[in-house]
C-alpha cells in the first residue's frame, strides 16, 4: 500500500514537471507558432562516412538525484534538427565534408570522444558532470578537442557551469573574447555580433531570459594561446538553427547563429 | 728448386723477352709442327688399327709423340730470353726509409724502425754496394736525402710516400737510377698512392721494391673504419651518425660506443661486437642542437689489452644551418589532418608552416604568412613566389584546382628549385583528383590511374618496411626494432588512400593495412634536384586524440617528416668539399654550383671562397668554371694548420651577388699516422707490382740485390740467356717418352 501511494505521488509530479516544463518552452501556450519535432526523418545519405560529424555531448543533469541520464536531458534539447539543419547550412556554404546526422557523443563511452574533435553541448547550465567525464573532457580538450557552449542563461545557469567547467580546467580561466579573437574571422567577420534569442522569448521583444541580458562571448584558451572552449552565455544559438526554417524566427538571429557557428568549426579545424 | 730446374731466377723470366735465335722463320717451325703432328697422327692410327685397340689409346700415343717433336722442334729454333741488366757500379739503387712516427712502434719488442736497420745490415746493404752505389733518402711529411740511415727518430706525424717517390722521380731525372728500395710499414697517411705517382716511376721505368716491417694483423684490435654524418642539417634536427667498425680478437664483447659534441656526450650506446674482420654498422641518434659547426667526435671505448688505442675514434662535423625554411601547405577543404599537422609544427623553431585553406568555395584562410600580402592572389602563379618556398604539402585538391602554369611551376619546383613536394591522401587527391592527367603525373613517386575510387574513410593500421626500419626520419624511438614495434601499435588511421603502384626508382617507407589490404602509404624518390612524397592518408590525426597526452608520436613523425622535405633543398649557391674532415692532408676541393635567381644554371657568374683559419688566417680563392659541368666552379685550397676552417663562396655576374653559401672543414695532423698502424702490406705489393719491382718479406732479401740488377731503368745493357739447356725442358722429354713407354708396356704393345 505505502509502495503504491509512493508511485502515485511519483507519477503525479512527474505530469506537473512535464506540464511545466513544456510551457516553459512554450509549447502550450496560445498563438505560439513553434512545435518541436520528436521524429526527425533519418536523411538517406544519414550512413556516409565523412570528415566532419556534428558531436553534440551527452551529459548527467544538475541535481539529478542518482546522476543517471534522464529520459530526455537537458543535453538534448534543440536535438536533432537544430544539429541536421544547421548542418545543411553547413554544406551549403563551406566545402567542408560533414554528415547529415549528428553523433549523439558519451564521454563514459571508452574514447569514442576522441574521433570527434569538435562538440558542440547544449544548456550546460544544467550540466553535472561526473569525475571520470571531467577527466576525459579535460583530455579531450587538451590533446585538440573543442567544445562549443550554448544556450544557458543567466547568473544561476552561470554558476551551474562553472561548477563542472571549473573541475574540468580548475588552473585556467574563462576569459572575455577580444573582437580581433580569430575565431570571429575565421571565415566570417563577426565584428557586430548580438544576442540571439531562444523562442522563448517569441514575439522577441525581448531577446534575454533571466537576469541574462548581455550576451557573453567567452572562451578559454589552452597554453598555445588556442580556445579550447568556445562559451555561448546568455544566448540561443541552436534555437536558430533549429527555427531557421520558420517564417516567424528574425532571419537576422539566425543568419549570424549560422555564421558563428561555421565560424567556430573552421576555427576548430584549422587552431 | 725453381733455379735449379729453369736456371734462371724468376724476375729474369718475368722481365726477359723471349727471342728465336735461329733467324729462321717462325712460320718453318709452325709447319713443321703441324706436319710432324699429321704424320705421327697417320703412324699411330695405322698402328693403332692393326692391334685393334680403342681410339683413346691412340690419341694418348699421338699427344706423347706429338709434344716430344714439337719440344725438340722448338729447341731447334734457339729460344733465349733477353733480359735488361744494369751495368755493375754505374746505377745508384735509392733506399727510401720510412721516418714516419709509426715506423717506431715494437711489434712483440721489436722496433719497426732497427729492424730497418737491421736488414740492412745483416748483408743486404753490403750485397747491394757490390753491384751498385747507393743513396738514402728518408722520408716522413716530406722527403730528404740523408748521408746516413742511423739516428733516424721517427717522430714525424704523416708518411707522404707518394709525394716522396715522386720527387725521388722528378729530382734523379740525370741520375742513373736503377731501382727503389723502400722500407716502410706501408702506412701512408696521404690517401694511398696514387695514379700521378705510378705514372711518374713508370716514365722512368723505375722499379720500386719494398720491404715491409711490422705486424700485417693485430690480434685485438677496435677500429672505427669510418663515421658518415650529414654534412649539413637544420637547427634541432634529429641526426644518426653511422659508425662502422671491425675488431679483432673481442667477438661478442660489449663494447660502448659514444658520440660528444665537443666535450658534451650526446648520444651513448652498449653494443655488442660482431665476428673478426667483419664490418659491424651502428647508429647513434643525436640532436643537431642550434645553428653553428658541430665538432661530432664518434669513440669507441679502450679495450682490455687492446693493441691499438689510436684508432678507437674519429672527428666529423656537422653545419647546422641557420636557415628557416618555410613550407607551404595548401588544403582544398577543411580536414582535421590539416589542423594537427599544424599543431605538430607549432613548437618547431626551424620550420615555418605557411597555409591556405579553401574554407569555402571562394574564401581561402591563410595562416602563418609574413605580411597581408604573401598569398593575397590565391596559390602562387609565378617563379619568385613560388620559388620563395623550400617544400609546398598539397591536401585535398583536386588537379584541376591548380592552372596549367601552377602545375609547370611546380614541377619546376622540384627538379629545377630542388624544392620538396609532399601530396596527401584524401577525396581530391592523386587518382580521386584526376592527376594522372596533369603535370604531377611526372613527378609524382607513384603511378597514380584513373579509378577514382581509390581513398575509402577506412581505418587503417601502419607497419614500416624494411627500408623505412632504416629510415631515420621515421624514427619515434632510437631503437630500431623497438621503434618498427612502435609503429604497429599507433591508433588506425582514420582513412587510407591506395596511391597506386610505386614507380620505378621510388622507394616505399610504409604500408598501410586495413581491411581491403596492404597499400603503399609513405613512398618518396628523388626528382630533378629535388624529392616528391605520398602520404596516402588524411588520418594521421587520430594518432594525437587517441593515444595519451603526453605521447608525441604524431608530433615527432610531422616535425621529422617536414625536415626531410626541406632538409635537402639547395640555395642558389651550394658549396661543398669532398669531406669536413682533413686528416694529414693539406689540399682541399672546393666546389660550388651556382644557379640564377630563376634557378637556372648560371654558367657565367663568378665565385670566390673566402677562407677563415686557424689564428684568424684568410685567404681568397677564385673558383674556375668546370668545363665540363655548367654552372659548377672549382676550386683548391691548400689548408697546412691543423685546425678550423670556415669558407665563404660568394657568386656574382656582372657586379651583381647572386648568393652565398658557407661550408666548414677541420684540418687534423697526425691522426692517420697512429690510426691504421698495422702494416699495409696491400699499398707496399700493389706499388711494386705496378713498377715491376717486388714486395719483400725482410726474411728473404738474400736475392733482392740481384732482383734489382733486371731493370729497363739507369745505364744497362742486354743479356741473352739461353732455354734450350734448361734441365727442366730434358725432364719433361724424358718423361713425356718414358710416359709413352710406360703405357705401351701396361698395353702390351712393347
Amino acid at each position: 500500500m505505502h509502495k503504491r501511494r509512493i508511485w502515485i505521488t511519483g507519477l503525479l509530479l512527474a505530469t506537473l514537471l512535464g506540464v511545466a516544463y513544456a510551457q516553459r518552452r512554450g509549447g502550450f501556450r496560445g498563438g505560439f507558432p513553434f512545435v518541436e519535432y520528436e521524429d526527425q526523418p533519418t536523411p538517406a545519405d544519414a550512413g556516409d562516412k565523412t570528415e566532419f560529424v556534428f558531436a553534440r555531448m551527452m551529459y548527467p543533469n544538475w541535481r539529478s538525484n542518482d546522476r543517471m541520464w534522464s529520459m530526455r536531458g537537458a543535453w538534448s534539447i534543440d536535438y536533432p534538427k537544430a544539429d541536421r539543419q544547421f548542418v545543411q547550412g553547413v554544406r551549403r556554404l563551406t566545402r567542408l565534408n560533414i554528415r547529415s546526422v549528428e553523433q549523439a557523443v558519451n564521454l563514459d563511452n571508452g574514447d569514442e570522444v576522441m574521433n570527434y574533435p569538435w562538440m558542440y553541448v547544449v544548456e550546460p547550465g544544467h550540466w553535472d558532470l561526473t569525475d571520470s567525464q571531467v577527466k576525459k573532457l579535460r583530455e579531450y580538450l587538451l590533446k585538440g578537442g573543442f567544445l562549443m557552449t550554448d544556450d544557458f542563461h543567466g547568473s544561476f545557469e552561470w554558476d551551474v557551469f562553472m561548477q563542472s567547467m571549473q573541475r574540468v580546467f580548475p588552473d585556467r580561466p574563462v576569459v572575455d573574447l577580444p573582437k580581433t579573437e580569430p575565431l570571429f574571422h575565421v571565415l566570417y567577420d563577426l565584428d557586430d555580433k548580438f544576442q540571439i534569442p531562444g523562442i522563448v522569448n517569441y514575439p522577441f521583444e525581448q531577446t534575454y531570459e533571466y537576469d541574462g541580458v548581455n550576451a557573453n562571448w567567452r572562451g578559454i584558451y589552452d597554453d598555445h594561446g588556442r580556445l579550447m572552449v568556445a562559451v555561448c552565455h546568455n544566448m540561443d544559438i541552436a534555437d536558430a538553427w533549429e527555427w531557421a526554417d520558420s517564417p516567424h524566427y528574425p532571419e537576422r538571429y539566425a543568419s549570424l547563429a549560422y555564421r558563428i557557428g561555421i565560424n567556430y568549426i573552421m576555427y576548430a579545424m584549422s587552431h | 728448386m725453381f733455379e735449379l730446374l729453369f736456371h734462371h731466377p724468376l724476375s729474369v723470366y718475368r722481365k726477359g723477352e723471349l727471342v728465336w735465335q735461329s733467324g729462321w722463320p717462325l712460320w718453318i717451325l709452325a709447319a713443321l709442327i703441324f706436319a710432324g703432328c699429321v704424320v705421327t697422327a697417320l703412324f699411330v692410327w695405322r698402328k693403332t688399327h692393326e692391334a685393334g685397340w680403342p681410339t683413346l689409346r691412340g690419341a694418348t700415343l699421338w699427344l706423347l709423340q706429338s709434344s716430344v717433336l714439337t719440344a725438340l722442334l722448338l729447341l731447334l729454333w734457339q729460344p733465349v730470353l733477353s733480359v735488361a741488366t744494369l751495368k755493375p757500379q754505374q746505377n745508384v739503387v735509392a733506399i727510401l726509409l720510412d721516418d714516419s712516427k709509426s715506423m717506431a712502434i715494437s711489434d712483440d719488442g721489436s722496433v719497426r724502425r732497427d729492424l730497418a736497420q737491421k736488414a740492412l745490415e745483416s748483408g743486404l746493404l753490403d750485397n747491394l754496394k757490390k753491384r751498385f752505389q747507393v743513396r738514402f733518402y728518408k722520408v716522413s711529411d716530406h722527403l730528404e736525402r740523408i748521408e746516413d740511415y742511423h739516428g733516424l727518430k721517427t717522430e714525424k706525424a704523416a708518411s707522404r710516400i707518394a709525394d716522396g717517390l715522386k720527387q725521388i722521380a722528378a729530382e734523379t731525372g740525370s741520375l742513373p737510377i736503377g731501382g727503389v728500395l723502400l722500407l716502410s710499414d706501408g702506412a701512408d697517411t696521404s690517401g694511398g698512392i696514387d695514379r700521378e705517382t705510378v705514372n711518374a716511376l713508370k716514365s722512368r721505368q723505375l722499379p720500386v721494391h719494398t720491404i715491409g716491417f711490422g705486424r700485417e694483423r693485430y690480434d685485438r684490435d677496435v677500429a672505427l673504419v669510418d663515421v658518415q654524418v650529414p654534412v649539413r642539417a637544420l637547427a634541432d634536427s634529429r641526426l644518426g651518425a653511422q659508425v662502422i667498425l671491425k675488431q679483432r680478437g673481442y667477438a661478442g664483447q660489449k663494447a660502448t660506443l659514444q658520440l660528444k659534441d665537443a666535450d658534451k656526450v650526446i648520444g651513448s650506446k652498449q653494443i655488442t661486437l660482431a665476428a673478426d674482420g667483419a664490418a659491424q654498422t651502428e647508429t647513434l641518434l643525436f640532436n643537431s642542437g642550434p645553428a653553428g659547426v658541430r665538432t661530432l667526435s664518434a669513440a669507441v671505448a679502450n679495450m682490455q689489452n687492446e693493441d691499438n688505442f689510436g684508432n678507437n675514434a674519429l672527428t666529423r662535423l656537422v653545419q647546422v644551418e641557420a636557415r628557416k625554411p618555410r613550407i607551404l601547405y595548401i588544403e582544398g577543404e577543411p580536414r582535421w589532418e590539416f589542423k594537427f599537422i599544424r599543431r605538430a609544427v607549432e613548437d618547431e623553431k626551424t620550420i615555418q608552416l605557411v597555409t591556405m585553406l579553401r574554407t569555402t568555395q571562394n574564401k581561402i584562410y591563410r595562416q602563418g604568412v609574413k605580411d597581408a600580402k604573401e598569398l593575397e592572389q590565391g596559390f602562387p602563379a609565378t617563379t619568385e613566389e613560388m620559388f620563395a618556398y623550400e617544400g609546398v604539402i598539397i591536401g585535398a585538391v583536386e588537379a584541376s584546382y591548380f592552372t596549367p602554369t601552377q602545375q609547370a611551376l611546380l614541377k619546376a619546383f622540384v627538379d629545377r628549385r630542388g624544392g620538396g613536394l609532399l601530396f596527401l591522401g584524401s577525396r581530391a587527391s592523386l587518382a580521386d583528383g584526376g592527376y594522372s592527367a596533369s603535370e604531377f603525373n611526372d613527378i609524382l613517386p607513384v603511378s597514380v590511374g584513373d579509378r577514382r575510387t581509390t581513398f575509402l574513410r577506412e581505418k587503417a593500421t601502419v607497419e614500416l618496411t624494411a627500408a623505412g626500419r632504416d629510415n631515420l626520419y621515421l624514427r619515434l624511438e632510437e631503437d630500431a626494432a623497438r621503434n618498427a614495434e612502435r609503429w604497429k601499435k599507433l591508433p588506425e588511421l582514420a582513412d587510407v588512400q591506395n596511391p597506386g603502384p610505386p614507380k620505378p626508382g621510388a622507394v616505399v617507407f610504409a604500408d598501410a593495412i586495413s581491411g581491403r589490404g596492404r597499400t603503399p602509404l609513405l613512398i618518396t624518390q628523388n626528382y630533378g634536384r629535388g624529392r616528391t612524397a605520398v602520404l596516402g592518408t588524411g588520418g594521421t590525426w587520430r594518432w594525437q586524440m587517441l593515444q595519451p597526452i603526453e605521447d608525441k608520436s604524431h608530433e615527432m613523425f610531422w616535425q621529422q617528416i617536414l625536415r626531410w622535405l626541406v632538409s635537402g633543398t639547395p640555395g642558389t649557391v651550394v658549396a661543398s668539399s669532398t669531406q669536413s674532415v682533413f686528416t694529414d692532408e693539406t689540399r682541399v676541393p672546393l666546389r660550388a654550383e651556382v644557379r640564377g635567381k630563376q634557378f637556372e644554371v648560371l654558367p657565367d657568374g663568378q665565385v670566390e671562397a673566402r677562407v677563415t683559419g686557424p689564428a684568424g688566417s684568410a685567404a681568397t680563392v677564385l673558383l674556375q668554371p668546370d668545363p665540363v659541368q655548367p654552372g659548377v666552379y672549382s676550386g683548391e685550397y691548400a689548408a697546412e694548420q691543423p685546425g678550423s676552417y670556415l669558407v665563404e663562396f660568394i657568386a656574382s655576374r656582372a657586379l651583381e651577388q647572386l648568393g652565398t653559401d658557407t661550408i666548414a672543414f677541420r684540418r687534423e695532423d697526425g691522426l692517420a699516422e697512429s690510426y691504421h698502424t698495422e702494416q699495409n702490406r696491400e699499398l707496399l705489393e700493389r706499388l711494386s707490382a705496378e713498377t715491376g719491382g717486388k714486395y719483400w718479406k725482410i726474411e728473404e732479401t738474400k736475392t733482392l740485390p740481384e732482383e734489382i740488377t733486371f731493370s729497363e731503368a739507369g745505364i744497362n745493357t742486354r743479356e741473352i740467356r739461353d732455354l734450350w739447356n734448361l734441365p727442366a725442358v730434358f725432364l719433361l722429354i724424358a718423361a713425356l717418352r718414358g710416359g709413352e713407354w710406360l703405357l705401351r708396356r701396361k698395353w702390351g704393345a712393347v
